[in-house]
């Protein structure tokens, strides 16, 4: 949920030939930085008011996860499409070479962009993206999504009781507002899944050698979706990337641990 | 009206308390069957589709899950393709119901237009046209097909078959989901335009829009009855109809009831509840609720609607722990005398206009000689109260089977009279056809009736 002390904009860029507008977050100011968020949906957390201190934090959500326009991502049909999509999002927003960090699904979003458009940002950083299948480290997607609602936080986290992991999962404290918010949550999901279902691999391993630009990769040593195997399979690709592991740390590697993460990412930016 | 005899598949041998540690549907482990019992429980559903259509029924029906325990019929195509061949063989006139293949499931969905077209021609007409959406289990996690596509999916593809059976010259479809530069398939349903178009579905505005729009069939296919749901959803079909200019006409709906009947109520207990808990349990309820409305499966509108609601609808989710009581208090399975069980299908037939009822006899672990007997009672002392239902109304059934069209060539069909003409719309008699007559529709090949047949 959106708790934050940050004053977070909302703009609806139009794209794809007036088809489609999305709806970015912006907050902050400095050189900018372009979020790309997993397959939940955007929620403005307390990673993105850390890098709204010194940077503009541009903060996309994925077609069809904006309140009221469900359907927008029936516009988007293929996943090549969604990279064409956010081409056009960071030229429309007067981006000249920002910087990009994507998360699980928003990883795989994020490294696309950069192998398909290898001068599109800056510098590039990947918290425990999908976007690559091992048949030894098979990634558990669908037992996640369609599983039972009780076994999510252990996927997600290290230690899913944690009050960081819990206030992630947090439902609205008004009950009146459950309802749309579950409802929301699981259409958000639909519309991420749209391009990483069953499997998230869009062969992306034949193209993540175009990525030209520094890059950071993050995993988490516990990560129960992605297993940390795919950490060495992204850094062995990307030519001269930095790949940290980071102890004790599941999936979502800001919930777990949010001090080194912002340690890592700050120092890689700033470099 | 008319009555068929609806048949689902399962596996007849699970073990007790299969529900505690096992899904029906996805990942429910092979290990755990015997192949010969599975020979026996898919011989045993195709024996007791055969003793129906020889003891009266108008139809049989078949339904399509894959990866399932509680209905092995991953392609009912096969099962209704055996049936027809063999109801063909002995003279017997009823409709194969295949409800259906799931069009929304599909990566080939021409392929189901040649299937039905083939079954079509080869029953000589009987074929009713199921077209559901399919189970979001099954689209989106057998299948593996997007969850938020399946919609898309399926509208594409029924006009992709609806057009490939009708187009008189070969042409191209340059689809989402499909391309292909030449569809001109053989053979094309016998029936013209096409077969009835039956749609299942649980009643959501956007479906009973859709299918009244289009004049097709609504089959409300549910688990639950006509007690929980049936009021909220036939109200709105009908009201519905009046705001889109449809008439009253009964046989626009087609509605599914788990029946089993015994001599008395008590006896109806005894002989069949424990097989009854035991298919709520390993079945429908044994399936997670998560499986039934993967992520994308519905729309932001109608989760905040269930979820306002309370719940889904209906008996799902309480069906992993329901009592007999439960059943029979729900009217999800209705049980009893044929006195019994009469009353209760009339009422809410009379209450909610269904002319034509589908009725599940055989559930979980029931035995093919306990569900011979349910139908033996079924059809000689129930169906003869339910036909007449509608027959002071007058109503055309024009979502039925119309056989074979008369013959136009000079080719005589080799083996017997061909009938010439449409099955007519009018009463069916009560009473089975008399042996060695031919009914409408039917072109005997001149072989007697084996055992069983006579009716």
């Amino acid at each position: 949920m959106t708790t934050s002390a940050t004053a977070v904009r909302d703009e609806a860029v139009p794209v794809w030939a007036g088809r489609l507008r999305v709806h970015v977050k912006v907050a902050g100011s400095g050189p900018p930085v372009v979020f790309f968020h997993a397959l939940s949906g955007l929620s403005w957390e307390p990673l993105l008011d850390r890098l709204a201190e010194r940077h503009t934090v541009y903060a996309p959500e994925h077609p069809g996860t904006s309140p009221g326009e469900p359907r927008a991502i029936d516009e988007v049909r293929t996943f090549a499409e969604l990279l064409l999509v956010y081409d056009e999002l960071i030229g429309a927003l007067g981006l000249d070479r920002p910087a990009a960090i994507g998360q699980s699904f928003g990883g795989m979003v994020a490294a696309d962009l950069a192998a398909t458009f290898p001068r599109l940002f800056s510098r590039l950083v990947l918290l425990s993206p999908v976007g690559l299948w091992r048949d030894d480290a098979p990634i558990p997607l669908m037992e996640m999504v369609a599983g039972p609602p009780e076994n999510l936080a252990g996927y997600l986290f290290a230690h899913p009781d944690s009050a960081a992991a819990q206030a992630v999962l947090a439902p609205p404290a008004d009950p009146s507002l459950i309802p749309a918010a579950i409802a929301q949550g699981a259409w958000n999901i639909g519309c991420t899944t749209k391009f990483a279902w069953p499997i998230a691999d869009h062969g992306l391993g034949r193209r993540l050698h175009r990525v030209a630009v520094p890059t950071l990769v993050v995993w988490g040593r516990e990560d129960a979706l992605v297993p940390v195997a795919y950490a060495g399979e992204f850094g062995g690709r990307i030519a001269g990337s930095e790949v940290e592991v980071l102890d004790d740390c599941g999936h979502v590697v800001q919930a777990d641990q949010p001090a080194r993460i912002w340690a890592a990412i700050s120092h890689f930016l700033d470099s | 009206m008319k009555v068929s005899l609806f048949a689902q598949v399962p596996y007849r041998y699970l073990p007790d308390g299969f529900e505690e540690r096992y899904t029906s549907a996805v990942t429910p482990p092979y290990g755990l069957v015997e192949p010969g019992r599975v020979h026996d429980s898919l011989f045993s559903a195709y024996a007791e589709l055969m003793a129906g259509a020889r003891a009266g029924f108008d139809g049989i029906c078949v339904t399509e899950h894959s990866q399932s325990s509680y209905d092995m019929s991953p392609n009912p195509t096969l099962m209704a393709s055996a049936v027809a061949a063999a109801t063909r063989a002995e003279g017997l006139d009823v409709a194969i119901a295949v409800l259906g293949r799931s069009l929304g499931k599909t990566r080939e969905p021409l392929k189901i237009a040649e299937e039905y077209a083939l079954l079509d021609v080869m029953s000589g007409g009987r074929l009713i046209a199921g077209f559901p959406v399919g189970l979001s289990y099954d689209a989106n996690l057998n299948a593996a097909l997007p969850a938020i596509e399946t919609r898309e999916r399926y509208r594409e593809h029924r006009e992709l078959i609806l057009r490939a059976w009708t187009a008189p010259e070969p042409f191209p479809w340059n689809g989402k989901f499909e391309k292909y530069g030449q569809v001109n398939i053989w053979p094309r349903p016998v029936q013209q335009p096409y077969p009835p178009i039956w749609i299942p579905g649980t009643g959501s505005p956007s479906t009973l829009r859709d299918i009244l729009s289009n004049d097709f069939a609504f089959v409300y296919l549910s688990w639950d009855g006509p007690k929980l749901v049936g009021r909220e959803v036939f109200d709105r079909y009908w009201e519905l109809a009046e705001s889109l200019g449809r008439d009253r006409n009964p046989y626009r709906v087609a509605f599914l009831q788990v029946v089993a009947v015994a001599e008395t109520d008590e006896r109806a207990e005894r002989e069949y509840g424990r097989h009854l808990e035991a298919h709520y349990r390993s079945g429908p309820g044994a399936i997670p609720g998560t499986m039934m409305a993967v992520p994308g499966y519905v729309e932001p509108a109608g989760i905040e609607a269930m979820l306002r609601a309370g719940g889904p609808a209906g008996m799902l989710a309480r069906m992993r722990t329901a009592s007999f009581r439960d059943l029979v208090d729900t009217q999800v399975a209705i049980v009893g005398s044929p006195a019994t069980v009469a009353d209760q299908i009339e009422a809410f037939v009379r209450e909610y206009r269904i002319g034509n009822l589908l009725v599940m006899l055989q559930n979980g672990s029931m035995p093919r000689d306990l569900t011979e007997k349910n139908i033996a009672l079924f059809t000689s002392e129930v169906l003869p109260r339910l036909r007449p239902i509608w027959d002071s109304e007058g109503w055309v059934n024009r979502w039925w089977p119309r056989g074979l069209p008369a013959p136009v060539s000079d080719t005589p069909v080799p083996d017997g009279p061909v009938p010439d003409g449409p099955v007519p719309d009018g009463p069916v008699p009560d009473g089975p056809v008399p042996d060695g007559q031919v009914p409408d529709g039917q072109v005997p090949d001149g072989q007697v009736p084996a055992e069983g047949s006579a009716r």
